[in-house]
């Protein structure tokens, strides 16, 4: 029986320990992480919109981290800790199918191209493997008034009546163009001035990669 | 004779428990990877099985969690429940428990694809993507399970414990811990969630299918031998470098994230110190097989498990490499992850229980599969999951490539694309191999050939 409380019991306790100290404890203190300069939470229309994004799994080939990296400076500039303050669920994400939408808001802030985006990328982007999401619109036969229908290449317009976004699709919209980088002030003397307001490259992490 | 007749008994309820979460592992096994392969094919076809239901993002995590919990785990479970009362020469604490535990994984699993697929989606953090009153029910199961097994262990009739009883026993109750600390919401707000994640989604790795599988091997791979280990000190010295060096690692999963810069340069450290356990565990096993070759080329239960093994170090190796921010660089983020992430989890776990099941199930049942069967299996699968790995790892490596070159991101999707129609040629052999696999088990546990000794049915079966 002692052998049975040493083996199971002592290494439960140890990895209990190793849990608290890799887990938990972290979790604790980066969870006080404060929120960043201009770092905003959500409307409720565009957290309605992240609730899509998580639900129909954006996230496994969208990562919305940019990285102190080369590579990474198309996305914006790196990620800092206080940009991720009111990102819970976190969408960091472990794949880049697509591209990384930490910016998405800034590099496409048509709503309409979100739209038929959305419907069908292939209509926007024909090498596009993106599923279409034409399950979140309406074909209706006219628009309702106050409501702009898709403007639909003929190619991925349905045969009859037009599209029109239903209220999944507005969320989602509505949060894709809150995805903003808010510069940092204090660094952005660093990069000579960059020409896209949000989309700044330099970082203390990122100039200790390139150096 | 009533005593006889009370092993007899005792033997006919552990077989059937055996059975009962093989087979019910086996259907998992069928409907993850044919969801696998759904998601492959909308790769090359994105418009092919459109619709909220079917989309990838929901499709996805049903794979996964699937292929985790439903298939991985239910077999790991049935196997130690036939080790550990072998190797223990005492009765199963309780049947009744081990049938409640697998009525406790099945509802989660079934409620937790349903959820997926409804967009109930706990967050897209992998591998506890399920809502979470479905994982508590998935903790209970672990629970059951545990106590079930410590019962059975504190019943042995011998003061040590055998070795495969540590790593099955520590793997449940660590999976016990790592599903409670995933769960817990209190300390998991925006970074602070990530910090968990990236040590949850590790350790359910390598704290729960890592030393379940090494447990049944240790158990599986001296019985068809007919030899001991070749050391025992060195199986001891891998469960203790395992469980210490493990738990810091999964911060390797967000290298150049916003991560404290130490919480990431300690995760990789540890991988590094990761080859220890990994080469001490794999070469103890090949040390066993040493001078065996002419057994092993004449056994398949010998042949999964050499593929298992070699699975193990070469897919563990790839990991701690993978982990060194210069080739993070390129790898992290790309396909080649998912390359990694089926060499060990195909070409080590899948094999090693492949290798576990028809060694022991057949002692348990009296009924063996045929060598055709044993042998389209094995080849399907040994040539599907290879070229799959060596699809993605190409694959992953020019989409990185792509991205360091500073081509436009759309180059790196053009550039991948035949990789993943390979990719997809070797889902489908590895998808044919599980329905071969499905059809030996059926003939392991419900065959005609009721009647023929294990060893005997190799002739039998022609």
């Amino acid at each position: 029986m002692n052998k049975l409380v040493l083996i199971a019991g002592g290494s439960a306790l140890v990895y209990a320990g190793l849990a608290l100290l890799m887990g938990v404890l972290p979790g604790i203190e980066l969870s006080r992480t404060p929120a960043g300069p201009g770092v905003e939470p959500l409307t409720p229309l565009q957290a309605e919109g992240r609730d899509v994004y998580v639900a129909n799994g954006c996230g496994y080939c969208h990562t919305q981290q940019v990285r102190p990296l080369p590579q990474d400076k198309i996305f914006g500039r790196a990620s800092a800790p206080g940009d991720f303050a009111y990102q819970t669920p976190e969408l960091l994400g472990s794949e880049r199918t697509g591209p990384d939408l930490t910016n998405a808001g800034v590099r496409q802030p048509s709503t309409v191209w979100q739209f038929i985006h959305l419907y069908n990328p292939r209509a926007v982007v024909p090498e596009s493997i993106m599923p279409a999401f034409d399950w979140m619109f309406k074909v209706v036969e006219q628009a309702p008034a106050g409501t702009t229908p898709v403007p639909l290449p003929k190619a991925y317009a349905p045969a009859k009546g037009v599209v029109v976004p239903a209220h999944q699709a507005e969320a989602l919209v509505a949060y894709l163009l809150s995805l903003k980088q808010p510069a940092l002030p204090d660094l952005a003397t660093h990069d000579g001035g960059s020409a896209t307001p949000g989309v700044s490259s330099a970082s203390p992490a990122g100039a200790a990669v390139a150096s | 004779m009533s005593q006889i007749l009370g092993r007899e008994g005792e033997h006919r309820a552990q077989a059937s428990v055996f059975v009962a979460y093989t087979a019910a592992a086996t259907l998992w096994l069928l409907f993850a990877t044919a969801v696998g392969l759904v998601l492959a094919y909308k790769f090359g076809a994105p418009d092919f099985a459109r619709g909220e239901f079917l989309t990838f993002g929901r499709l996805r995590p049903i794979h996964t969690n699937a292929t985790l919990f439903g298939w991985a785990s239910l077999a790991l479970v049935g196997l130690a429940y036939y080790v550990t009362p072998r190797s223990c020469g005492s009765p199963l604490y309780s049947a009744k428990l081990a049938w409640i535990g697998l009525a406790l994984f099945n509802v989660a699993a079934v409620a937790g694809t349903i959820a997926l697929d409804l967009g109930y989606n706990a967050g897209s953090l992998e591998y506890r993507e399920w809502p979470w009153p479905i994982r508590l029910i998935l903790l209970a199961a672990l629970a059951v399970t545990a106590w079930n097994l410590i019962g059975t262990i504190a019943r042995r009739d011998t003061e040590d414990i055998y070795l495969s009883n540590w790593y099955i026993v520590g793997g449940v109750l660590w999976a016990c811990i790592f599903s409670l600390v995933a769960i817990l919401p209190w300390y998991q707000y925006g970074l602070g969630q990530v910090s968990v994640s990236g040590y949850y989604m590790h350790n359910a790795v390598g704290m729960w299918f890592t030393p379940l599988t090494l447990g049944m091997l240790y158990y599986a791979l001296p019985k068809t031998l007919s030899r001991p280990i070749y050391s025992y000190a060195l199986g001891v010295f891998a469960f203790w470098t395992n469980l210490v060096f493990y738990p810091i690692i999964g911060s390797h999963h967000f290298l150049f994230s916003p991560l404290p810069w130490w919480l990431q340069t300690t995760a990789i450290v540890f991988s590094v110190a990761m080859l220890v356990p990994v080469w001490g565990g794999s070469s103890n096993f090949l040390l066993t097989m040493r001078g065996r070759l002419r057994d092993l080329v004449h056994s398949y239960p010998l042949m999964f498990i050499f593929v298992g093994v070699i699975g193990y170090v070469v897919g563990s190796t790839q990991g701690t490499f993978e982990a060194f921010r210069s080739l993070q660089e390129v790898w992290h983020l790309t396909n080649f992850t998912v390359g990694h992430s089926h060499l060990t989890m195909y070409g080590f776990v899948n094999f090693a229980i492949w290798g576990g099941v028809y060694a022991l199930l057949p002692l348990a049942t009296g009924k063996a599969p045929g060598p055709l069967g044993l042998s389209l299996h094995f080849w399907m699968a040994v040539v599907g999951s290879f070229i799959y790995v060596i699809s993605l790892s190409i694959g992953g490596t020019i989409q990185g490539l792509d991205w360091m070159r500073g081509a436009p991101f759309i180059q790196s999707v053009v550039d991948i694309q035949s990789y993943w129609v390979w990719r997809g040629v070797g889902g489908v052999l590895m998808f044919l191999s599980h329905i071969v696999f499905a059809w030996n088990v059926w003939r392991m546990c419900f065959g005609p050939s009721a009647e023929a000794a294990p060893l005997a049915a190799e002739g039998a079966a022609v």
